[in-house]
């Protein structure tokens, strides 16, 4: 008979937490946030140091203009730079924050997967158009006809160069090379090699910002065809691209380089502040850890040489807000994300984060076209490329940079790997 | 528990029907309640292991993708992986560092646990000593020896420089990189020396009493004595082992960002399946994979269990 008293204690009790437990999890359901009837909408973001100051100034600006709206902003590392592990887990078990700071190139996949909530009503609506944005932005936060981001930056490549290594070897400082040969012959000079060992080296293709796109672009290649949906790896000027990059290694020893790279790091140990590296591949963004770790760095930019010396290219890519799927707050959010694609808030965030806006004007005003770095870097933006939008587009960049890397180890040529590219893109994309 | 309930089963026979019948519901209740109390850990095990371990296999034969259901496409993901390079690339790899880092794991191991079993002055300190690396945990062990073994400033390539040795580019070259891997692991090889530890001390110590009084040597006493019972000790590290071998992960993935770099010569199995469940929104795919290494290490651990019977001796039988 005790017995039976005792179970029913504990069934009792047992049913009690679990009543307790519903209680939570429907209140977290319908309550969105803790802090009960306020309207708050949750941020994800990967921002620190200057960038991160940023945010929390845009943030601020946008609650003192919405003081109903709470904003609640949490920092997920490497959110958006391929790991976006917590993100994809957190829609799929429907409980997402109501807006995340996204890389655009990957929005295409996402919105495929229905991860993402389209904008494009919303944006009807408050008469946000392709009009207020450089075009490839737009384009990266759009696919199959609906919007489903709002950019927030964007970004260049250049070549970097140390004047005060080209005249320590007799090249003229203010005349970078343009062509592929010059810089052949300029890197060569720059190197100072000891055994296997590099004291200093004149430029490493692949180093820093310079992936495969950039190559393949400035020797006047193509990768994506997004009328007819064909992958085009393997287009003649992309092998020609990859050859030269596999010679270049071959000549300088590509174990060595490895064990040159490997020896660095980023900030103030990268070898271009160090004064290891002469000449590197860097994006406008490397401008500003210039700025902090090397203050008094005698330094210029220039476009990528190409094997002509004219018809100079780069790549952008860049981030976005998106509303992932089933947000709680999705009203907030779009008023969050209109503010941070606005004028107004673009200025903000830029002026800070030294990142470009998307907003030609915002570069303009914030005196971007007056600095003679920085207007290099917008000066190139029309000529601009950006990476193919499309669902693959995660594998396609570790698909290439799997090819370089196979490449100039010499396992399989230039050709070959990227046929192999084109196939693995074009079959996942047929699927 | 079970003599128990048979005890008191004999019990009732005995007995009268009601009290049999009292015993009974006796019996039935106290096994009630332990049900309830462990209740929140079969939930959670049929939740959270069972459930998922059994649906993966649905998942294998679909396009599943984490955020959508996909669709049931039989065994395309199977056939699909066996024409899949990277596939193989990582099988290759992930079979090299089992076989060479299992067999190693064990020779260390059983070498440094004697050594440490040895009658010395503080051989509590030497054997902290060794189990210390044990506790370094993965991200913050791939950190230190990507310094180690770094060619321009490692310690490692600094030493080799100072007896006249150019030491490779360890983690930069795809000849290096695994050995260099397995040189890692190995560093952090305290837990089965604890147990070969435990081992040692269980072999009586009258045979090795024995042994000196029919006049054996050093080796004779280690190749007839210790070794042989240390087989059960062996048998269950080197099962340990090689699943723990087939599921190498977190060190080449800190390593690499993910990358297995250079040239994929650091892409394992694990790694590569884990790429294709959350970057590339293959979960049905990755599923497939996961049951692949699973019948593998099954197999293995079978045809391990199955040689057990050839060179395993346990005490006392």
């Amino acid at each position: 008979m005790n017995n039976t008293k005792l179970n029913k204690l504990i069934l009792s009790i047992g049913l009690l937490m679990v009543s307790v437990l519903v209680a939570c999890s429907s209140d977290e359901e319908s309550g969105g946030s803790s802090s009960g009837d306020a309207n708050t909408v949750e941020v994800w973001h990967s921002m620190t140091d200057t960038s991160g100051e940023a945010i929390e100034q845009v943030i601020e600006e946008f609650e003192q203009q919405n003081p109903d709206i709470k904003i609640e902003a949490t920092y997920v590392a490497n959110q958006g730079e391929g790991q976006n592990e917590k993100l994809l887990t957190a829609i799929a078990g429907g409980n997402p924050p109501d807006v995340a700071y996204f890389d655009r190139f990957e929005v295409a996949a996402w919105a495929a997967q229905g991860s993402l909530e389209p904008l494009t009503e919303l944006a009807e609506q408050d008469g946000i158009t392709e009009d207020n944005y450089y075009g490839f932005a737009w384009e990266e936060a759009s696919f199959e006809d609906d919007l489903y981001a709002i950019p927030t930056t964007t970004d260049s490549r250049l070549l970097f160069y140390n004047k005060d290594h080209f005249e320590e070897v007799g090249l003229d400082p203010e005349n970078p090379p343009t062509t592929l040969d010059e810089l052949e012959a300029a890197a060569e000079k720059l190197t100072i090699k000891e055994g296997n060992r590099f004291e200093r080296i004149g430029f490493i293709p692949w180093y820093g910002q310079g992936w495969f796109y950039g190559w393949g672009w400035s020797f006047g290649g193509d990768f994506y065809d997004p009328e007819s949906g064909e992958v085009t790896a393997d287009h003649p000027q992309n092998v020609e691209a990859l050859e030269w990059m596999t010679e270049f290694g071959q000549e300088y020893g590509v174990e060595d380089i490895a064990g040159f790279t490997d020896s660095q790091g980023s900030g103030a140990m990268d070898p271009f502040v160090s004064g290891q590296l002469s000449m590197k591949i860097d994006g406008n963004f490397g401008v500003a850890s210039l700025e902090k770790f090397a203050p008094d760095l005698n330094y210029g930019v220039t476009p990528i040489p190409t094997p002509t010396g004219d018809n100079f290219t780069t790549w952008s890519g860049g981030w976005s807000v998106v509303i992932p799927k089933g947000a709680n707050n999705q009203d907030g959010a779009w008023e969050f994300l209109k503010f941070f694609g606005s004028e107004e808030g673009q200025r903000i965030f830029s002026e800070t984060s030294r990142d470009f806006s998307v907003i030609e004007s915002v570069n303009e005003s914030l005196g971007y076209t007056e600095d003679p770095v920085f207007a290099e870097f917008i000066n190139i933006l029309p000529e601009s490329n950006a990476r193919p939008v499309m669902t693959e587009g995660s594998l396609y960049w570790n698909a290439l940079a799997d090819a370089v890397e196979a490449s100039t180890r010499g396992n399989g040529t230039p050709q070959e790997n990227l046929e192999k590219v084109t196939q693995q893109v074009t079959e996942a994309l047929g699927e | 528990m079970k003599n128990k309930m048979n005890q008191a089963n004999h019990f009732s026979a005995t007995a009268g029907i009601q009290s049999e019948m009292k015993r009974k519901s006796k019996i039935a209740g106290s096994s009630l309640n332990g049900w309830l109390f462990a209740l929140p850990w079969v939930i959670g095990l049929i939740l959270f292991y069972a459930f998922p371990l059994f649906s993966s296999i649905y998942f294998s034969f679909t396009t599943y993708s984490i955020l959508s259901p996909g669709e049931f496409i039989g065994l395309a993901n199977y056939k699909q992986l066996m024409n899949d390079g990277l596939f193989w690339q990582s099988i290759y790899n992930t079979i090299y560092f089992a076989v060479f880092f299992v067999p190693l794991s064990i020779i260390i191991g059983v070498a440094l646990a004697m050594m440490l079993n040895m009658k010395v002055k503080g051989m509590a300190v030497y054997r902290t000593i060794f189990f210390l690396p044990t506790l370094v945990p993965h991200v913050a062990l791939a950190v230190l020896w990507m310094w180690l073994l770094n060619p321009g400033f490692g310690l490692v390539n600094g030493v080799l420089d100072a007896i006249g040795i150019t030491g490779p580019n360890w983690l930069g070259s795809v000849t290096w990189s695994k050995p260099s891997l397995i040189l890692m692991s190995l560093w952090a090889i305290g837990q089965p020396v604890i147990i070969y530890l435990a081992g040692l001390g269980d072999i009586p110590q009258e045979l090795y009493e024995a042994a000196d009084v029919d006049g054996a040597s050093w080796l004779q006493k280690t190749f007839k004595v210790t070794l042989p019972l240390l087989t059960p000790v062996i048998f269950f590290n080197l099962v340990m082992g090689a699943i723990g071998a087939f599921q190498q992960f977190t060190l080449p993935y800190t390593m690499t960002q993910g990358q297995g770099t250079p040239d994929n010569s650091l892409t394992f199995y694990v790694m590569y399946l884990y790429d294709n469940a959350f970057k590339y929104f293959k979960m049905g795919y990755a599923s497939a994979m996961a049951w692949i290494l699973f019948i593998v290490i099954m197999l293995l651990t079978a045809v391990i269990f199955l040689s057990s019977r050839r060179w395993v001796h346990y005490q006392g039988r």
